[in-house]
């Protein structure tokens, strides 16, 4: 009989946890500074005329939408989730845009190389 | 308890129902995308964001694990594959990084090379032109001393040339001199042997004797003063006698008279290497030897001076 009233008293405090808990998420603002910047990131080192970069910042976009959509729902975590996603997406558009940057660089490089070569074998 | 352990199984078979459920398609992506990962040069180059593609896996699985088709496990496993293509991208990234590097070191290196092949290059054309410089200016020299020697040459071909023609001139006149002076002594006249100074020989010697007079010593110093101004001629003394006494006494007396004026002559300074004597006994008369002014004129030395 005692076990019994220990289970309800650890069933209730858990309850009144996870109210607290969802309460706090539900009252809290949708956080999208990360994925603002770090679609801004993106765009500012060119991903929009990077072929993959572009598609993953354009996902980031709509992505940041759905949280958005979905904060404004209620479904806070379900707008937190879909955030990571679009974080993700934009953070993948900009090393894909520093990553083509990079490859020109290096091809041109080794270009360069092989054309002095050629001019004074 | 029935209840209880009705519960119980019933929960386990939950449990086992969900293990045994597909993975989404997020998660499928996710795996797939990680293996490639790993397995490409995000190992190597990328490793700390191969590292993170590994945790958000991990929180995805966990997620699987729990609530395998919840909205949740999915965005997991969607941020999981963008994490995992991240580390694919940097790796791909950084490999660039290293390709533009040794390019550019390479570029570089060529680079030395060329200026140095050039610095090279100009050293050896320096050297060229300052060999063909060089080569120049041997062959300028050589022309120069060439030009020099052959303007001397002809120079002293021109002075050989006046000095012999001024030589020449001088041995005319010291001949003419000469035998001017020797016409003044003695009987001269132009032979084919050349020219002919004869000497009385009563005035030189005793009758029978070879021993110079003193008047003849006289004489003879005049001779020899004109015959020193053309000492470069060859000269012939010869002796004379008359034909009186034997041929072969007259012979002899003839030859030791000729010697007797000879070495006077050459003590005198004339050129022994240019002077002979020949004593022609009574053989080239001049007059009749029947009368004793004949006589007296066959009895004679003659200098002959070669032409």
């Amino acid at each position: 009989m005692r076990h019994v009233s220990r289970i309800k008293f650890m069933v209730f405090a858990v309850a009144v946890v996870a109210t607290a808990i969802v309460a706090g998420c539900t009252n809290a603002p949708l956080r999208t500074e990360a994925s603002t910047s770090g679609i801004r990131a993106a765009e500012e080192a060119g991903a929009s005329k990077v072929p993959q970069a572009s598609l993953h910042l354009q996902l980031a976009r709509e992505e940041l939408a759905q949280a958005r959509a979905l904060s404004e729902k209620g479904e806070k975590e379900e707008a937190s989730s879909m955030l990571l996603r679009a974080e993700a997406d934009a953070e993948l558009a900009l090393v894909l845009s520093h990553e083509d940057a990079e490859r020109t660089e290096a091809n041109a490089a080794v270009a360069r190389v092989r054309e002095l070569r050629k001019n004074n074998p | 308890m029935k209840t209880k352990h009705f519960l119980i199984v019933a929960t386990l078979a939950a449990v086992f129902a969900g293990c045994a459920t597909m993975p989404p398609n997020e998660l499928v992506n996710a795996r797939q995308a990680y293996q490639t990962a790993s397995e490409g040069r995000a190992a190597e180059l990328a490793p700390a964001e191969l590292h993170k593609a590994q945790e958000a896996l991990k929180l995805a699985e966990e997620s699987f694990a729990k609530d395998s088709d919840s909205t949740k496990t999915k965005d997991l496993s969607y941020v999981a594959q963008r994490k995992a293509e991240l580390a694919g991208a940097v790796g791909a990234m950084n490999a660039d990084t290293s390709r533009k590097d040794r390019a550019g070191a390479a570029f570089q290196d060529k680079q030395a090379e060329i200026v140095q092949q050039g610095k090279q290059d100009l050293r050896d054309s320096e050297n060229q032109t300052a060999d063909a410089r060089a080569e120049l200016d041997k062959q300028a020299a050589l022309k120069e001393a060439k030009d020099k020697s052959d303007a001397e040459f002809q120079r002293q071909q021109a002075e050989t040339a006046r000095q012999a023609k001024q030589d020449l001139i001088d041995s005319e006149q010291r001949t003419a001199d000469a035998r001017a002076e020797l016409a003044r002594i003695g009987a001269v006249k132009e032979e084919e042997r050349g020219l002919v100074v004869t000497l009385s020989g009563g005035v030189f010697f005793r009758s029978a004797d070879s021993t110079l007079l003193p008047t003849a010593q006289v004489k003879l110093d005049q001779v020899a003063k004109a015959l020193l101004a053309v000492r470069e001629r060859n000269i012939i003394v010869e002796g004379h006698t008359d034909s009186q006494g034997a041929l072969s006494y007259n012979q002899g007396l003839s030859q030791r008279r000729a010697d007797t004026v000879r070495d006077y002559l050459i003590r005198r300074g004339y050129p022994a290497d240019r002077i002979q004597a020949h004593g022609m006994g009574e053989g080239n008369p001049i007059a009749n030897n029947t009368s004793p002014e004949g006589r007296a004129n066959n009895r004679r030395v003659e200098i002959v001076i070669e032409r």
